[in-house]
């Protein structure tokens, strides 16, 4: 019984450290614990948890129907842990459904509201009924015990062949109609999977695959309980599964065939190689090996192929539920640790339930016992070797929630700081604007040049070696462009907007003028760029960096080098930057930063330049690099419109240009007039929210 | 009535007052750039966008309106329905959150709250209850500066699209995207770029997507019964076979 005390001790640690994703999933929501997306809103839990749990439970309606319906009797003692499976296996799917759906305690809904037209309304009407109909299978079994259920017992009993074909019939539309899910989208799933028989070849290819999972399970559990397999039996079911398969293989290549899209099994896209993997993995290997008759009657042989032969379709389950989706746009769907954690989670559980049933009811003809797992039986004492933790049974459940508390501790700190993740923010770092946009050739290799906009020739245009082409560019962009122009784009998109950085000082006053919007320096530096401080694109950073002054490896500041003593450490009580940082704000800043001057009250931020004020810091947060650009720019020029009595200055469209690219560089700075025409002519604000009215 | 909104994106400045309106009416939230975008623009907070190309041009993204829409035809709770005038409207209350319709929707609109943990579908309603229902148009074309985006009746939208086409020779591509393909959409184009770049890539054909699963569908019912009567069928059959064998066999001697 030892291999089973090992078994379960191993299979509780998922369910720990699936425990610990439970909360991440249900406090944080879906986008904390996947990676799926709005390109890919299905993913492993679907293709795994729900699609191949549902097809690794087919073993009970295959084998109830060889045996009930084909009345093949010398199947009839592996029928009890085939149904088990099924039953476990569904019961497995609605878990996993539930942590899939974004709103699983709707789940009912399906029961009330109804969209016959829906694959996904008869998948979950079939998971309903064929769980209830399992279940009605199953309950003799465990009934047998309690004498005052025989009568519903006896009922059921006498019930079997119609719930049987019941079952069967369910599970057929079953089986198939989750590949009728897919037919809906033969613009997402690659072609080599995508067939409008979809259904017909994942009915086929769940009966082989319940053939196989019977093999397998009765194997799994000959071993750890060292039982005689029942080789002599599954040997007939290995070579029905291979009939099976070398149907299956035959209807998927026809279709193909079919369809006419053999010329995409060559090829090289990842797709093609992952098809031929799962078709050697799902197919030709499992038919090879269980045709190999000198090994065929070996238990370990079989327990390997059908290993292989599950392995396979699961994968083909999960390849179609989202792992070959083709939507556009989308970066290659890898499940989060937190995704395979759950669904083997899942599986490890519904395996201790099996282990859980199969010793408590009499599911074999003979229920496993454990000789030491005897309660009554008095412990033995190691004295050398072992520490004694009272009785076996306890020793054992001692053991097992140890594994289950370490697992779940385990996963809880790795789920550090989920928030950030559930937010889903991604951190898009502000780069320092290029100088001098006209003596920058190199900065082609950081932005993508517009090509059709750029005068330089477009590659399909040009004839001429790259060099030249390239030099002619490069003169082009040389003349071009004015010294002293600079080009915004923090995120380097290319998307940008100039900055004519030259003009704006000689305009300001020289060299004095620097700090109007140089308003801080780090450290040792004089005029540090925006993006130093204002690190994010979109959100705001932190510019202080209080732990690296506090760290040994950074500033090596005890507290009360800057906060005061005997005072609650807060940023009221602390000394200011400017106390160690001299030069930090150059003299004649005029951009005040102090947090209560951020926002006002109604939420707008507000304009931070007012010229000849104290500058007084008590934030170190810095507003994001876009909004520390726009009050500096649009504050600026608004300023300047309010004091020449002009009309608004600051119109979009007229910085953002476009990308980089020469002609508007030059048309920005130099032929305003010739771009006037451009601009956006705002509507006059609508008197009531009215406007034009409509007769439908 | 059918309603629709036709967009020439030639005429598209792209100012992004549709986005904005519509963010208004709908009190969506700003955005953020998220790890789950689709970077196309549209987003649970953005239920409508503007795709701004590489050459320059800009092309206003939204919910087609399909006419026969695939993300009504899989969704299992009917939590999405198209209504007589035009719109397909989502009920949240119905929704399970299977996610079936971003799957199914051709045109990958339906956008989803993944950092929420009570999270919904979101995309463009035609302004359905905020506005359309009191006799209003859209705030997306209502607002539209040039008129790129305009509301109307579909038929007449058409009419005109292929007006415009016709008095403009060389401005426009021949061709009104959403006239045909998948069985017609509510929502219109006219362009003088390819607009496939909307879809998946594909090249959509004429015949909706719904019909793709109605064969399957409609053999729901058969094959359950054809099964149960094939399986009850045989077993009586071998029952019988066993039984005459049986008796056959106590008649001879066995071997
Ligand atoms: S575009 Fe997509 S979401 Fe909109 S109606 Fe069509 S299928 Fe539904
Ligand atoms: S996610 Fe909601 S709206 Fe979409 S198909 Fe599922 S239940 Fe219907
Ligand atoms: S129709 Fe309404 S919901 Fe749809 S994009 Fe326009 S404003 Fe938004």
């Amino acid at each position: 019984m030892d291999r089973v005390r090992r078994l379960k001790l191993l299979l509780w640690m998922p369910v720990g450290l699936g425990f610990a994703v439970t909360v991440d999933r249900f406090f944080f929501g879906l986008g904390a614990a996947t990676h799926l997306s709005d390109a890919t809103p299905w993913g492993l839990w679907i293709g795994f948890d729900v699609m191949s749990g549902v097809a690794l439970a087919a073993g009970g309606f295959v084998l109830t129907a060889t045996v009930y319906i084909f009345r093949l009797e010398r199947f009839h003692s592996i029928v009890r842990p085939a149904v088990l499976t099924a039953f476990l296996g569904y019961v497995a799917v609605v878990a996993g459904l539930l942590f899939d759906l974004g709103l699983p305690w709707h789940i009912w809904h399906l029961i009330i509201y109804w969209n016959p037209h829906s694959p996904l309304f008869e998948v979950g009407w079939c998971v309903m009924l064929y769980l209830t109909v399992l279940t009605l299978e199953f309950f003799p079994v465990p009934a047998e015990d309690v004498s005052s259920l025989a009568r519903v017992r006896r009922f059921l009993v006498k019930m079997r062949i119609p719930l049987v074909i019941l079952g069967i019939a369910l599970s057929t539309l079953h089986q198939s109609s989750l590949g009728s899910l897919f037919l809906i989208m033969p613009y997402r799933l690659y072609p080599l999977w995508y067939s409008p028989i979809l259904p017909v070849l994942f009915f086929i290819s769940a009966i082989a695959l319940g053939l196989m999972m019977a093999i397998f399970e009765s194997h799994f559990t000959a071993y750890f309980y060292r039982r005689k397999p029942e080789t002599a039996v599954l040997a007939s079911l290995a070579s029905a599964a291979r009939w099976v398969l070398i149907l299956y293989l035959v209807v998927r290549f026809s279709d193909l065939a079919a369809r006419g899209q053999l010329h995409d099994l060559v090829g090289s896209a990842w797709q093609v190689k992952m098809f031929w993997f799962e078709i050697v993995v799902a197919g030709l290997l499992p038919v090879v090996l269980f045709s190999i008759s000198k090994f065929n009657r070996r238990p370990g042989w079989q327990w390997g192929t059908a290993a292989v032969g599950v392995g396979g379709i699961v994968l083909d389950r999960v390849n179609v539920g989202g792992l070959i989706d083709l939507s556009r746009g989308a970066a290659l769907y890898l499940p989060s640790w937190q995704e395979i954690v759950t669904s083997l989670a899942i599986v490890a559980g519904a395996v201790l339930v099996f282990l859980f049933i199969i010793e408590h009811f009499r599911v074999w003809e003979e229920r496993p016992v454990d000789p030491k797992a005897d309660p009554k039986r008095l412990p033995e004492l190691n004295p050398v070797g072992e520490t004694w933790l009272g009785a076996p049974v306890i020793a054992a459940r001692i053991k097992y929630s140890l594994a289950f508390v370490l697992a779940a501790a385990l996963a809880f700190s790795f789920l550090a700081n989920p928030k950030v993740e559930a937010t889903g923010i991604v951190p898009v770092p502000a780069h320092r604007a290029r100088g001098d946009v006209g003596k920058l050739p190199g900065i082609s290799s950081r932005v993508s040049f517009n090509s059709s906009l750029t005068p330089s020739p477009s590659p399909a245009s040009g004839r001429g070696g790259t060099a030249k082409r390239w030099v002619r560019a490069k003169r082009q962009k040389a003349t071009a462009i004015p010294a002293g122009v600079l080009y915004l784009d923090g995120d380097l998109t290319g998307w940008g907007v100039t900055f004519y950085h030259q003009r704006e000082v000689e305009r300001n006053g020289g060299e004095k003028s620097c700090a109007i919007c140089h308003h801080m320096n780090m450290p040792h530096d004089q005029n540090s760029g925006c993006y130093e401080c204002h690190r994010d694109m979109y959100q705001p950073t932190d510019a202080f960096r209080h732990n690296w002054h506090a760290s040994r490896s950074g500033a090596n500041l005890a507290c009360i080098q800057c906060h005061e003593a005997g005072y609650p450490r807060t940023s009221a009580q602390v000394k200011p930057c400017t106390d160690c940082h001299k030069d930090m704000i150059p003299p004649g800043a005029t951009i005040q930063v102090s947090s209560e001057n951020l926002v006002d009250a109604s939420g707008e931020i507000r304009r931070l330049i007012t010229p000849g004020s104290v500058v007084k810091i008590n934030t170190y947060t810095a507003v994001s690099y876009v909004d520390a650009m726009h009050e500096l720019c649009v504050g600026c020029h608004a300023q300047v419109a309010e004091r020449e009595k002009k009309p608004e200055v600051a119109q979009c469209a007229e910085c953002h240009k476009g990308k980089l690219n020469y002609s508007d560089t030059v048309n920005l700075l130099y032929q305003r007039t010739a771009v006037a025409g451009r601009r956006v002519v705002m509507p006059p604000p609508p008197a009531s929210p009215g406007g034009a009215a409509m007769k439908p | 009535m059918k309603t629709a909104i036709l967009t020439d994106t030639t005429k598209c400045i792209g100012c992004h007052l549709c986005v904005e309106a519509c963010k208004e009416v709908n009190h969506l939230p700003n955005d953020m750039p998220r790890r789950w975008d689709m970077r196309d623009g549209l987003s649970a907070d953005n239920w409508t966008a503007v795709i701004r190309r590489d050459d320059d041009k800009f092309v206003r993204k939204q919910c087609r309106h399909c006419l026969e829409p695939a993300c009504v035809a899989s969704c299992p709770v009917a939590a999405l329905h198209k209504t007589n005038l035009g719109p397909v409207v989502y009920d949240k209350t119905r929704c399970i959150g299977c996610r079936y319709c971003m799957m199914a929707c051709p045109y990958g609109i339906p956008r989803y709250q993944w950092d929420s943990t009570v999270p919904y579908i979101q995309k463009c309603v035609l302004c359905y209850d905020t506005r359309l229902k009191h006799g209003r148009e859209p705030a997306c074309t209502e607002i539209c500066p040039t008129k790129a985006t305009i509301f109307g009746d579909r038929d007449k939208l058409l009419g005109e699209a292929h007006q415009r086409i016709r008095q403009n020779p060389g401005k426009y591509i021949h061709r009104v995207w959403g006239e045909h393909e998948l069985g017609g959409t509510s929502v219109l184009y006219i362009s003088d770029v390819d607009l496939s770049f909307l879809t998946y890539g594909a090249r959509f054909g004429e015949k909706p997507l719904p019909v793709a699963t109605r064969p399957a569908m409609e053999a729901v019912p058969f094959t359950f019964l054809g099964v149960a009567m094939a399986m009850a069928g045989l077993r009586w059959i071998i029952g019988r076979r066993d039984k005459v064998q049986r008796e056959e066999g106590s008649q001879e001697p066995e071997e």
